[in-house]
């Protein structure tokens, strides 16, 4: 199957691979996480993963979703070859909590919630302010995600991404030697 | 759903070149320019622009300006007419019977196929005539310091066409911020190449 334009091949690799190793990452550091200025947060891929294998009309993709589950099968279809192809993202900070679906292939990002803003109005508010308060919540999760995308880029392209796909592998085999 | 509601989906843009400096003030006339036009009184199957990010229904910003902040806001309104098929198979039956009857009486057999795709074009105009159009709206936010332009959707042909209106709108030229193109824009320039050749990752 040809590309529906150019470059969505890079665009699907790059995304992939992301995701893949964001699941391995977040889970080898328990979830933490830090900004390029120092700032500490924790990601978890959680609830809701779907990984895709194949290519054309031999592409085989497998959905898994629980609330309290750890995905086995998401994971076994990773041992198996299969990317991440989606994947449901939760981010927190103190007591603040973003979540997003977000898509591997164009990074579109699917029901995206900040922490809650107050949209009641009292006399004398700025009508703007609940607004600029949602967009202020909505750049700093995207900042968030943007951080650990950055961290990727940086080892994807460096000398030490062998070692790095390395312990994926040892991560999803003795995870695939526990079940 | 947009960006005010408790879930939203969206897409990111970047805007890429120079934006001249008198482009600012001009915004909110070129906004207007490209401003929404109602449908509900035509036959139009659709009808697309530019409205106020407070009211829908407001097309001159008589609301609230689009600045908010060191944002600009806008929505793209979308309305489209449309006509089951069920009920379009019904009407164009209707009034292919009535023009058999017509030309029977004129001692013919049959209806031409340039007639017949005439009736049904007709049919279509008349059906569209007496729908109401649906309203879809699209919130768009520009942060004018970065440059980065959220559009509340992820559907495909919504993104096209809000590309293509927002290329129209201000003569300028968005950059959807897929995985490639934004790991150019954190790598920068100089590590295109390796971008270029990328190889997928075999983890196990």
């Amino acid at each position: 199957m040809e590309d529906a334009y150019l470059g969505q091949a890079n665009d699907i690799i790059l995304g992939q691979d992301f995701l893949t190793w964001l699941w391995y990452k977040s889970e080898a550091l328990g979830g933490t996480f830090a900004t390029p200025d120092g700032e500490a947060f924790a990601l978890y891929m959680e609830q809701r993963i779907s990984v895709q294998g194949g290519e054309g009309d031999a592409k085989e993709t497998t959905s898994v979703s629980g609330l309290m589950s750890e995905l086995k099968e998401a994971k076994a279809g990773l041992a198996l070859g299969k990317k991440v192809c989606k994947a449901q993202i939760k981010i927190e900070v103190d007591s603040d909590a973003w979540q997003t679906t977000l898509k591997a292939e164009d990074f579109s990002q699917t029901s995206f919630k900040t922490p809650k803003v107050e949209f009641k109005q009292e006399e004398g508010d700025d009508p703007d302010a609940s607004f600029l308060e949602k967009m202020y919540l909505l750049e700093r999760g995207l900042g968030f995600l943007d951080a650990v995308y950055f961290e990727f880029l940086k080892l994807r392209f460096s000398e030490t991404w062998d070692e790095e796909r390395k312990k994926v592998g040892r991560w999803l085999n003795k995870d695939s030697q526990s079940n | 759903m947009g960006f005010l509601s408790a879930s939203t989906s969206f897409t990111r843009y970047r805007i890429i070149g120079e934006i001249p400096e008198t482009l600012w003030a001009e915004i909110p006339d070129r906004l207007k320019k490209n401003a929404f036009q109602d449908i509900d009184h035509t036959s139009d199957e659709r009808s697309f622009g530019w409205v106020c990010f407070d009211e829908m229904l407001d097309s001159q910003w008589h609301t609230a300006p689009p600045e908010k902040g060191e944002f600009m806001a806008f929505v793209l309104r979308l309305d489209t007419r449309r006509i089951s098929a069920a009920v379009m198979k019904k009407h164009y039956t209707l009034a292919l019977n009535d023009e058999l009857q017509r030309v029977e009486k004129e001692g013919k057999k049959f209806v031409s196929r340039d007639r017949k795709r005439e009736i049904k074009d007709q049919t279509k105009l008349r059906l569209m005539s007496r729908s109401l159009p649906i309203p879809a709206v699209f919130d768009v936010i520009w942060n004018v310091r970065s440059n980065v332009v959220y559009l509340a959707s992820t559907q495909a042909k919504l993104l096209s066409l809000f590309e293509d209106q927002f290329t129209l709108t201000f003569d300028l030229h968005l950059e959807l911020q897929t995985p490639y193109y934004q790991a150019l824009q954190l790598l920068g320039e100089n590590r295109q190449h390796q971008l270029d050749d990328v190889e997928a990752t075999l983890f196990v």
